[in-house]
């Protein structure tokens, strides 16, 4: 196992380059399709959330080595994202609920 | 530590709880300016968090519309409006020249110094193609469009100053980014990496381990553009 | 044959089997340690003076540099806070003490010991002259990118300072600097002075990471060999996380300084809502002055953390010392000083009860911000558990330490009170917080702050400090700190509010006119019991008594150098090797009351030490 990888490392990495490459290329386009068909709501979102992270998955795995390193360097570097993902999720939250109080008090007129 | 040991560690979490454990490093293999970057790039990443999160909580609180990204970006070809046209092909820029950075990563890591050199001064100019469009993006929508970081005629004023703010923080990336590809493409064909020539400042040795960290860099900037792709021209 | 002999000869054999060297070891070889992984690191020696003490690339001068600059930036602050006492305790004393003065001293007291003297003593001092050492390495990884650290963090404190110069005077918006009025006119400093202090922060976040980076790396990648993460010393422990915690929640206050700036130069609107303004819009619109206070408090809180983990590190080290015993709970320290690290991430938003925000997330934040409280719960216990029974030395260092345990758990309960929303919302923006936040990330890490440069003088100059000034330096610190801030709870729960100027005809002018001036005349003495410190320091350095070679009989690394002070490259020849934790204090069977860390298990046969 360790030794394939070896070699998949050092020299048969071209390949999976080349293969990554397109398949970024061709991600990109179906993201753009998106926007080019205008799908609307959660598909919309969904489609393009999915995207979003094959690419960045992707790139992050074999353009940045991620996939190649030890796991050490890579929880590292993930269980972080717990907190911006935290930080997202209560914004979202907050966002509502300041256009709610903003759409009461300045629109409807408040209680 | 030499490669043929790394292979003889454990892999998985295995290998992670004796790594952790073990003395010396906790990244084994790693180098330290690699390890930094690393860990720069997660302290950058918290950086464009904030910027999109900010971008979003104030989005998802505007009472005004918010402008229509597809038809703001859209772009006149042959008398017919295609949307986010200049983006897609910033995009496959940027696409592209991240592929060949990771081409030059790999024949740097061969040592192959003509073939590292030539990839690693594909990759700046196609950085410096992305960073013209960019230029030419913004001045369309500042002088044609009429949008400023203040106001524009679309909607919530928000909408141009995150416009400019994050893609112009994004664009300040590329830009240090495409400085030093042209630096390193100077080292490179100078055999600074095959001769560990001292830095000027730093007086420390040149190995060829500066092109996979830059590498790093320059894929963590297109890793950007994919969510800045998303969050700002597609939502 | 002891047990610990046994087991070492158990590890010994996994070890070998793992790395499957088949070099000529014998059965019987305890002392054995991994080989090197890393070759020597290359180090820049300058020549000229300039290369040595100026833009010195050496971790040990560097923080020395840290020091210096930012007690002198404390000073500053202690100063402010003289003379906003002295508006409190005697109103309308002085004619130069407006509104506006006070203002400005307010903001610049918090941010000046906030984040440029307490952030950058624990991390930029301590963290750069212990961490190479109490790791065994020669230097800090990118000697060039620390020194540049440095210069970045000088030039953001001359930035800070000029803004007392420029017209208008520094900003003075309080120093969470919330918009909208941080950067609208009529508050004082609204215009070069929130411009400066913005620049500030943001050189200080730039420069701070490259140092951050650099002492990250340093503790993971350039550890001596048998230095386990589990060997290292709690101090390297707490500054290492603390470092993280920077690292990532700094990034939230470059952002919030970058959007305020543009609010105030290209009048964007991100955090400014519509405004009418004597009858007339201004030209903001529509931006959320709530998302400020979420960056803010989303690097603030981590913040608190920044200061306090370093503190809690390094006082569990000199408790150890000073009470020669191993401290109770090793691994459960660093567990503590891991989690609190990781939950302080979740906690922000308490600081924002009474904000405006979704009213659903006070159940979030109470419930994280209690949750908080267990690990540092269990870090006083495990501080007092390793005092219970020790071989106590009353010396200038344990009185900070125990003043420490004490100030700490005073500010930590008053913490779960306003943890709490129900609790908080008539306490918020009263003296009681004051009271909190002073003891907990005051008064409490500037405890340990005096207690760790009483026990590390020594190793940067060679002589002693004082003991006699040091006790009185402390006890007036002390019981001092105690005579302002106590008084203060009581201030709060009878509901003066903080930041104003002057209570006037209010209700307070009579009921806390009394107190207000005990505090006062506290606060200038404890003040003044300061300059007996640097006095201490200054004497000290020219006619202390020479410390000689480890004079505590500590047993971590730093103490253990070829030369004392040590020197650039800080260990001669060879680098250490390390076969144990550095707790190793009063052990059984032992010749002497501690064993170093690079005693080897061979030499100590008999002692029951610990396995680590």
């Amino acid at each position: 196992m360790a030794e394939a990888k070896k070699e998949e490392t050092t020299t048969h990495k071209i390949g999976i380059y080349l293969w990554i490459w397109g398949l970024l290329f061709v991600l990109s386009f179906f993201s753009y399709m998106v926007d080019w068909y205008n799908f609307q709501g959660l598909l919309r979102w969904s489609l393009i959330l999915f995207f979003m992270f094959l690419k960045a998955g992707l790139i992050m795995a074999f353009f940045m080595h991620l996939f190649w390193e030890r796991y050490a360097l890579v929880n590292v570097l993930l269980w972080p994202m717990t907190a911006i993902a935290c930080f997202v999720g209560l914004m979202v939250a907050e966002g509502k609920y300041t256009v709610f109080s903003r759409l009461f008090y300045f629109f409807v007129g408040g209680a | 530590m030499s490669d043929t040991d790394l292979d003889k560690l454990p892999g998985g979490f295995k290998g992670m709880s004796e790594d952790i454990g073990s003395d010396q490093t906790t990244f084994k293999g790693v180098n330290w300016g690699k390890a930094m970057m690393w860990i720069f790039l997660l302290s950058d990443t918290f950086v464009f968090s904030c910027f999109l999160i900010a971008y979003m909580k104030v989005r998802a609180s505007v009472v005004e519309p918010w402008p229509y990204p597809s038809e703001v970006f859209a772009l006149e070809m042959m008398g017919v409006p295609v949307p986010l046209l200049l983006i897609a092909i910033m995009t496959f820029v940027l696409i592209t020249s991240s592929g060949t950075m990771a081409l030059a990563v790999k024949y740097g890591y061969e040592k192959n110094r003509k073939m590292c050199g030539w990839f690693v001064l594909l990759t700046a100019i196609g950085g410096l193609t992305f960073v013209g469009m960019q230029a030419f993006e913004w001045s369309k929508l500042i002088f044609h469009d009429g949008v400023r970081p203040w106001a524009n005629p679309f909607g919530a004023e928000q909408f141009g100053a995150f416009f400019f703010m994050i893609t112009g923080f994004h664009g300040t990336h590329v830009s240090i980014g495409v400085i030093f590809l042209f630096i390193f493409a100077r080292k490179v064909f100078r055999g600074d990496f095959d001769t560990g020539k001292r830095g000027y400042f730093t007086t420390m040795k040149s190995d060829y381990v500066a092109i996979e960290i830059l590498g790093l860099y320059w894929h963590f900037v297109d890793l950007v553009w994919v969510f800045i792709f998303a969050f700002f021209y597609l939502w | 044959m002891s047990d610990e002999l046994n087991i070492n000869k158990k590890r010994n054999n996994q070890i070998k089997t793992k790395s499957s060297a088949t070099s000529g070891r014998g059965e019987t070889d305890i002392d054995y340690v991994r080989p090197a992984e890393l070759p020597e690191q290359d180090l820049y020696h300058g020549h000229s003076f300039i290369t040595k003490w100026i833009f010195c690339q050496d971790a040990k001068v560097i923080g020395v540099q840290y020091t210096l600059t930012a007690v002198f930036t404390g000073v500053v602050g202690l100063i402010l806070s003289w003379m906003m006492r002295m508006q409190l305790g005697f109103p309308e004393l002085f004619p130069f003490l407006t509104a506006e003065t006070y203002y400005q001293m307010v903001t610049m007291h918090g941010m000046i010991m906030v984040v440029y003297l307490l952030t950058a003593l624990f991390l930029g001092g301590f963290g750069n002259y212990l961490i190479p050492l109490m790791v065994g390495a020669r230097d800090m990884v990118f000697p060039y990118v620390n020194m540049i650290s440095f210069w970045m963090f000088f030039v953001a404190v001359v930035v800070l300072m000029a803004s007392f110069f420029v017209p208008g005077g520094p900003t003075g918006s309080g120093w969470t600097l919330y918009p909208p009025q941080a950067i609208l006119e009529g508050t004082p400093g609204s215009g070069y002075g929130i411009l400066l202090m913005l620049i500030s922060l943001s050189l200080f976040v730039i420069g701070f990471t490259m140092g951050g980076l650099n002492y990250v790396i340093t503790i993971l990648q350039a550890r001596t060999r048998g230095m386990s993460l589990m060997r290292m010393p709690l101090t390297i422990w707490g500054i290492f996380t603390a470092t993280v915690l920077a690292l990532l929640a700094f990034p939230a206050l470059l952002v919030s300084s970058i959007m305020m700036t543009l609010d105030k130069v290209l009048e964007t609107s991100f955090f400014m809502p519509t405004i009418i303004k004597a009858g007339e819009a201004l030209s903001y619109d529509g931006g959320s002055p709530i998302l400020f206070q979420h960056l803010f408090w989303f690097f603030g809180h981590p913040e608190v953390y920044i200061v306090a983990l370093p503190a809690f590190g390094i006082v569990s080290d000199l408790i150890s010392v000073h009470s020669r015993k191993n401290i109770f709970g090793y691994r459960m320290m660093v567990w503590a000083i891991v989690g609190i690290g990781a939950l302080s991430f979740f906690v922000w938003a308490h600081h924002m009860y009474v904000s405006g925000m979704s009213p659903w997330f006070g159940f979030f934040f109470a419930t994280t911000t209690l949750i908080i409280a267990v690990p540092t719960a269990l870090k006083v216990y495990n501080w007092i558990l390793t005092l219970w029974r020790g071989n106590i030395r009353i010396n200038t260092v344990m009185l900070f330490c125990l003043g420490f345990i004490v100030t700490f758990v005073n500010g930590g309960i008053t913490g779960i009170f306003l943890g709490n929303v129900a609790v908080d919302v008539p306490l918020s923006d009263t003296y009681f917080v004051i009271a909190h936040f002073h003891m907990v990330m005051g008064i409490a890490p500037l405890m340990v702050i005096f207690g760790a440069i009483y026990h590390w003088f020594p190793l940067v100059t060679g002589r002693l400090l004082d003991e006699k000034l040091g006790k009185w330096h402390f006890w007036i610190t002390f019981l001092g700190a105690y005579s302002i801030y106590f008084p203060m709870h009581y201030l709060g729960f009878i509901g003066v509010p903080r930041r104003y100027f002057e209570m006037y005809d209010s209700p307070y002018m009579t009921s806390a006119v009394g107190m207000n001036e005990f505090i006062s005349v506290a606060a200038f003495i404890v003040g003044a019991a300061q300059f007996i410190f640097f006095y201490n320091l200054v004497k000290s350095l020219r006619l202390g008594k020479p410390a000689g070679k480890n004079p505590w009989k500590a047993n971590s690394l730093e103490w253990l150098t070829p030369d004392v002070p040590p020197t650039h490259g800080n260990w001669g020849e060879k680098l250490p090797v390390v076969h144990r934790w550095a707790y190793d204090y009063g052990v059984p069977g032992a010749k002497e009351d501690y064993i170093t860390q690079t005693t080897p298990p061979s030499e100590v046969k008999d002692a029951e030490v610990e396995k680590t």
